[in-house]
């Protein structure tokens, strides 16, 4: 099975640092980002499964960013983090195709259980995508007779 | 604070004075201006009146004395032209004509003939005046020169005050002359045969001012003088009517006019106050009539600025409650701003804090194996601090996001809300609470209770919150049992709804109640609670364009009652439809 690589997007660099040791303790390759356009750097060199993205940020808010991964980067799964204690951000990153949100101040054992159920999606998404890729190539008997009829 | 309300009274006082001036004066000026307006024009026709009156009686009471002498004189010019001068001088004669005469009327004294020396010739009467000589005599040279003479009253040989007529005969033997006397007293009578109210008299002067017949009033006898006379305006011609004042003040009213070729005049006279006694009675009732008026108009303007004083105070009263109302709208409003930018900017240290907490837990975890066995003690302690610091930032987490939900503007999603819908889900959730604390919930949902507007969550965060504070008195007062939470829901005056939430728990202090609604304020212990919680549901129900009051007596209960806006049948269809779009 794949190792989960997450990557945090926040503006606050202390606690990207202490956050990145703590999951990395845990066992999975953090990687962090201290605005929305680093963030999309690096998703070009890495592949990253989950993102933790911050809503509150200055610049390329995580609603900006959010909506941009999605478009080059579909596949990748995306937290959103939010410093307002409000449903209605958290809502309108569902809406945007966050696969979840988390609430300020949060535990690190939520952001990776978080984490975790996204990653598992997305290897779902993965796994189904490589099977229909698969079966476009294949070809059933009845085809390869039809086409042997020709 | 004292001056003001100095000010206040001060300016209350001058108000005041100013509605009662301007309601006083100004109905007071037109009654009294029509009130003498008619008074005047009263007053003048009724003076009018008694004046044409009082000359009406004297024109009649001249005819009636003049047509008197005229025939007192036609009766003497008919013996002459009957009886000459030989007969009548015949014995018996004269007495046989005074006897006729008496029959024919009273005023006859006696009778008398004159030759054209002045001699009295023949006489019938009761006095001895035969061979007197009168050529001397006033009366006797008018006749003899005029022909026909009624005297003044003289004294005369009898020496009693009497007139006479008298006319002259020509004969052959030369001129006679034939006098009568009149009864004085009788002419008194007719003349002073005239009523007019109280005081109403008649007499006659001569032009000399020589009474002729009594002046009761004064007591003043037949040829004294009338002091009054000299003061008279004396009327050329026609009649004279005037005002004047004897010399004991009493004004009297008079009319006078000429008699017998302007040698007596006839005056009628009534006592002012007499003659005007119903001028002086509209006079009294006009006055009477201004006073009580006034006094009407006095007591109704008192009556009226208190009630307009009362009303502007209520109005200044009800200014100053919705100004405090405004004030502390706005103040939440601001508090709640604040805080929310304050609970976010508080959120990321936090986030910080937490962080390094779990990270320092972590590799406390990882060296705690290596560590020494004397230092397992002061191991334990560092643990105690990090759980505290645990502790302390999920308190601190706990009031951020309170504050952040006190503070938020968020789009809400009104929809049509149905309390007897509504209200029974919502209590659904407190119910296992309320079972657990012995509570029991009474429910008088009306089915009248109208509809309202309103977001639903934000609806059920605001009797959560009530039910929850309602759970915590009563539980403090009751313990486990005892403990009674009424919820009703009805249609309340002015198109309102109404829901009263109600308990039986320790109640709220007096010195409180007023600060349950404002934010921070909480009597809970630290740490229980943020104080957020009724600031959150004011405001919450000020959104849904309602009120929010609370009663409550301390050791007795609370309640906390809601008015909302009933929704009107426009705005249910709109939303109707609006739920049908989005369904479809």
């Amino acid at each position: 099975m794949k190792k989960m690589k997450i990557m945090l997007v926040d503006d606050e660099e202390r606690y990207l640092s202490t956050t990145a040791k703590l999951i990395e303790k845990k066992g999975y390759k953090t990687l962090i980002a201290l605005s929305g356009k680093e963030a999309l750097g690096k998703l070009k060199t890495e592949n990253v499964h989950v993102v933790i993205l911050d809503v509150k940020m200055p610049g390329m808010d995580g609603n900006e960013t959010l909506k941009a991964i999605k478009e080059q980067y579909p596949l990748v799964e995306v937290i959103m983090l939010t410093g307002h204690a409000t449903v209605d951000s958290a809502v309108e990153g569902l809406k945007s195709g966050a696969s979840d949100y988390l609430m300020k101040p949060v535990d690190v054992e939520d952001i990776i259980e978080k984490s975790l159920e996204a990653f598992e999606k997305r290897q779902r998404l993965e796994e189904k995508i490589r099977v229909a890729r698969t079966k476009k190539y294949m070809r059933s008997p009845r085809e390869i007779l039809k086409k042997d009829d020709e | 604070m004292k001056n003001t309300e100095l000010e206040n009274r001060n300016s209350r006082k001058k108000l005041k004075r100013i509605i009662l001036i301007n309601m006083i004066i100004v109905p007071f000026l037109p009654f009294v201006l029509a009130i003498g307006v008619s008074f005047y024009n009263f007053t003048t026709e009724l003076e009018k009146k008694t004046t044409n009156s009082l000359k009406r009686i004297i024109v009649d009471h001249r005819e009636m004395i003049e047509s008197f002498l005229e025939e007192r004189k036609a009766d003497l010019e008919f013996i002459v032209d009957t009886y000459d001068f030989n007969q009548i001088k015949s014995p018996g004669v004269m007495n046989e004509i005074l006897r006729n005469l008496k029959n024919r009327s009273n005023a006859f004294v006696d009778l008398g003939v004159f030759d054209a020396r002045g001699v009295h010739v023949v006489y019938s009467g009761q006095y001895k005046l035969k061979g007197k000589t009168y050529a001397g005599e006033l009366w006797f040279k008018k006749v003899m020169t005029t022909g026909c003479y009624i005297s003044d009253v003289f004294l005369g040989y009898r020496n009693e005050p009497h007139f006479v007529v008298a006319v002259r005969q020509e004969s052959i033997e030369g001129a006679w002359v034939l006098r009568a006397t009149i009864d004085t007293l009788l002419f008194d009578r007719l003349v002073s045969k005239v009523r007019m109210g109280q005081t109403g008299e008649a007499y006659i002067l001569n032009k000399k001012g020589s009474v002729q017949t009594l002046k009761r009033s004064d007591g003043i006898r037949i040829l004294e003088n009338d002091p009054d006379f000299i003061k008279f305006s004396i009327p050329e011609t026609g009649i004279q009517t005037f005002i004047q004042s004897d010399k004991l003040k009493n004004e009297y009213l008079y009319a006078a006019t000429w008699l017998k070729e302007r040698e007596w005049l006839l005056i009628v006279r009534q006592g002012k106050k007499d003659a005007y006694r119903s001028l002086y009675s509209a006079l009294n009732l006009s006055l009477f009539i201004m006073v009580a008026g006034g006094g009407v108009i006095a007591a109704l303007a008192f009556y009226m600025a208190e009630r307009v004083l009362k009303n502007i105070d209520r109005l200044g009263m009800e200014k100053e409650s919705l100004g405090h109302q405004l004030i502390r709208a706005t103040q939440l409003a601001e508090i709640g701003e604040m805080s929310t930018g304050f609970a976010h900017e508080i959120n990321n240290p936090l986030q910080i804090i937490k962080s390094e907490q779990t990270l320092i837990e972590m590799y406390l975890d990882e060296i705690s194996a290596d560590i020494s066995i004397h230092r397992l003690k002061e191991m334990e302690e560092i643990r105690d601090s990090l759980d505290q610091i645990k502790l302390q930032v999920g308190r601190c987490s706990d009031i951020t996001r309170a504050i952040l939900k006190f503070g938020r503007k968020s789009e809400t999603k009104p929809q049509l809300l149905s309390p007897g819908k509504i209200i029974p889900e919502i209590m659904e959730l407190v119910n296992k609470k309320a079972q657990v604390n012995g509570i029991e919930i009474v429910s008088e949902i009306s089915k009248e209770a109208p509809d309202f507007m309103g977001d639903p969550s934000q609806f059920q965060q605001v009797l959560l919150n009530l039910f929850n504070n309602a759970i915590d008195a009563v539980f403090e007062k009751h313990g486990s049992q005892g403990g009674v939470m009424t919820i009703a829901a009805f249609k309340g005056g002015g198109n309102r709804l109404e829901i009263r939430i109600s308990d039986n728990g320790v109640g709220i202090k007096k010195e409180d109640i007023d600060k349950v609604f404002s934010p921070f304020f909480t009597t809970k212990p630290v740490g229980k609670g943020t104080g957020l919680g009724l600031s959150v549901c004011y405001g919450i129900i000020e959104g849904f364009g309602g009120t929010m009051v609370v009663e409550s007596k301390e050791g007795n209960g609370t309640t906390f009652l809601i008015e909302l806006p009933v929704c009107d049948q426009n705005l249910k269809e709109v939303n109707n439809e609006k739920d049908e779009n989005y369904a479809g």
